[in-house]
């Protein structure tokens, strides 16, 4: 156990030390502060675009442009950044040392292969988790001290549905739960590709395309679409959504939860099936 | 015999003609408007609109002659923009604006109304046609369907009980007919669901806003800040 937490400790400090790493926080403050400034601009432009359609009939009164407004809007702009910028780190968390040739070094500790490769994959997870807790504090905390606390004005494709302030907290934690268990998806996928590839590009590039592929393919609606859809990773990890609906559709969240960490187990144990018989050459 | 008769049948014609009499109804409900120079009351909201969903929600009301109503509560809401609660009072107190004609008569909550029409005298006007039902024995509104040039029409249903006297309800159900709200899939960045089926967008539905009133405080001359102050 202690090899293994010494392993760990060696591997976080590996992950959070690299230039790319960096660049994922850097890019979600970015794309937060950006956003903040563009709603903070010309936000009631922008909303009007939404409530234009019921402004002949009805005065919409109250806050509409608050901070939880402003993370909802994040956190959709982010669905498909997000899983990119994991994928830019555990997509060569194996592949890169195998193509540095730095692996052979690493699989001389006393520790087996399944627990460097476990090791690796926690480090991976623990940067996400990183991530999403900067969105989180940009994208929510930030937000909400610039336009303030109030009403959820969720859109949907269905309409909208407001949800009381009051009773909002909770969504949130459990939304940013499960984008951690979705984007954990992601980053056992990268896990498993840079366990299968030897160099550090290609695990990279093949889970970003497998993300914009499945969310072109959730985008549209058509009957041959329809029938792949529940079978997409992608399709599951947007269920964080369905919190901000009324009522909450607990069912089909638990579903959509319990086949991202099915994802996440297969991805993880194919991961450790190559990695166990892979032949380090280099 | 027969000067009872004349008698028996002249209160009766006066009666008709009161009844009949739209200008005497309005007199009667205008004295009922003016006595009422402000007011406050908690308010219940409760929401059915087509696209739209939002839970119930309590706030306070607040409103002084002629038009000046106002909803204090803590979050967002949808009233609608032809508000009969702010601007029907002052919709038939200016008697020289309007023309007014008995086009027929219901019974709505067990009371025999007139359905009194009020048509605007200059075409500009923002108000194309009026119809209040009022109760020809008491005069109190307890219907409206006003349509106007640019917000459609919008109906209304009035309850009394204990403030009947001052023509203030218990409970209003606002009716408005609109299309389902649409937001696009690129807007609302809802992947993974399918869109909705474009005929239904269109079909026209009514949505009703209910507010219930209840400790009502008329005439206490509060300050007009209350009108533009946010709720902590």
């Amino acid at each position: 156990m202690r090899e293994f937490i010494a392993i760990l400790q060696n591997e976080l400090i590996k992950t959070i030390r690299r230039p790319r790493s960096f660049i994922g926080f850097i890019v979600i403050a970015f794309i937060c502060l950006m956003l903040q400034g563009a709603f903070y601009q010309d936000g009631k432009e922008i909303m009007s675009a939404v409530t234009g359609q019921f402004d002949n009939l009805f005065n919409i009164q109250g806050n509409i442009l608050n901070g939880n407004l402003i993370c909802f809007i994040v956190l959709q702009t982010l669905i498909v950044q997000m899983p990119l910028l994991v994928a830019f780190v555990t997509g060569d968390l194996i592949s890169g040392e195998t193509a540095s040739g730095s692996i052979r070094f690493l699989l001389t500790t006393p520790a087996g292969r399944t627990k460097v490769l476990i090791a690796k994959w926690l480090s991976g997870l623990m940067y996400t988790l990183l991530l999403l807790l900067l969105l989180g504090i940009f994208a929510l905390f930030v937000s909400r001290a610039i336009f303030g606390v109030g009403d959820l004005m969720a859109l949907n494709s269905e309409g909208l549905t407001i949800i009381r302030a009051d009773d909002i907290n909770w969504r949130w934690g459990l939304a940013f739960l499960i984008a951690f268990l979705s984007l954990s998806v992601v980053a056992s996928l990268g896990t498993m590709l840079s366990c299968i590839m030897d160099n550090s590009i290609t695990p990279i590039v093949t889970v970003m395309a497998t993300i914009i592929i499945f969310t072109i393919i959730g985008m549209f609606d058509m009957k041959t679409f329809d029938v792949i859809k529940p079978f997409l990773f992608t399709t599951h990890m947007i269920s964080w959504r369905s919190l901000f609906e009324d009522p909450v559709p607990v069912k089909s969240i638990i579903i959509s939860c319990s086949i991202l960490l099915l994802h996440i187990v297969s991805f993880l144990g194919v991961a450790i099936y190559y990695f166990k018989r892979k032949d380090i050459t280099t | 015999m027969k000067q009872f008769l004349l008698i028996v049948l002249s209160f009766f014609c006066l009666h008709v003609s009161a009844t009949d009499d739209p200008k005497m109804l309005i007199r009667e409900l205008n004295k009922k408007f003016r006595a009422v120079q402000d007011y406050t009351a908690r308010v219940r909201m409760e929401f059915d609109i087509p696209g739209v969903k939002m839970n119930t929600m309590n706030g306070k009301v607040f409103f002084k002659r002629p038009d000046r109503f106002r909803i204090r509560t803590k979050g967002i809401f949808f009233l609608p923009k032809q508000n009969p609660m702010q601007n029907m009072s002052s919709m038939l107190l200016d008697t020289n604006s309007y023309t007014s004609i008995i086009s027929g008569y219901e019974v709505v909550n067990n009371k025999r109304c007139a359905i009194v029409n009020i048509i605007p005298l200059t075409s500009s006007n923002e108000l194309i046609l009026g119809k209040f039902w009022i109760d020809v024995k008491d005069p109190k509104v307890y219907k409206t369907q006003i349509t106007t040039r640019n917000n459609g029409t919008i109906d209304t249903e009035s309850f009394y009980s204990t403030n009947s006297s001052v023509n203030l309800p218990d409970k209003v159900v606002i009716m408005i007919e609109t299309k389902k709200i649409r937001m696009s899939k690129m807007m609302s960045a809802d992947i993974g669901r399918k869109s909705q089926d474009k005929a239904k967008l269109d079909e026209v539905e009514t949505g009703t806003i209910t507010l219930s009133f209840s400790g009502y405080k008329i005439n206490t001359r509060f300050p007009d800040s209350e009108l533009e102050r946010n709720e902590d």
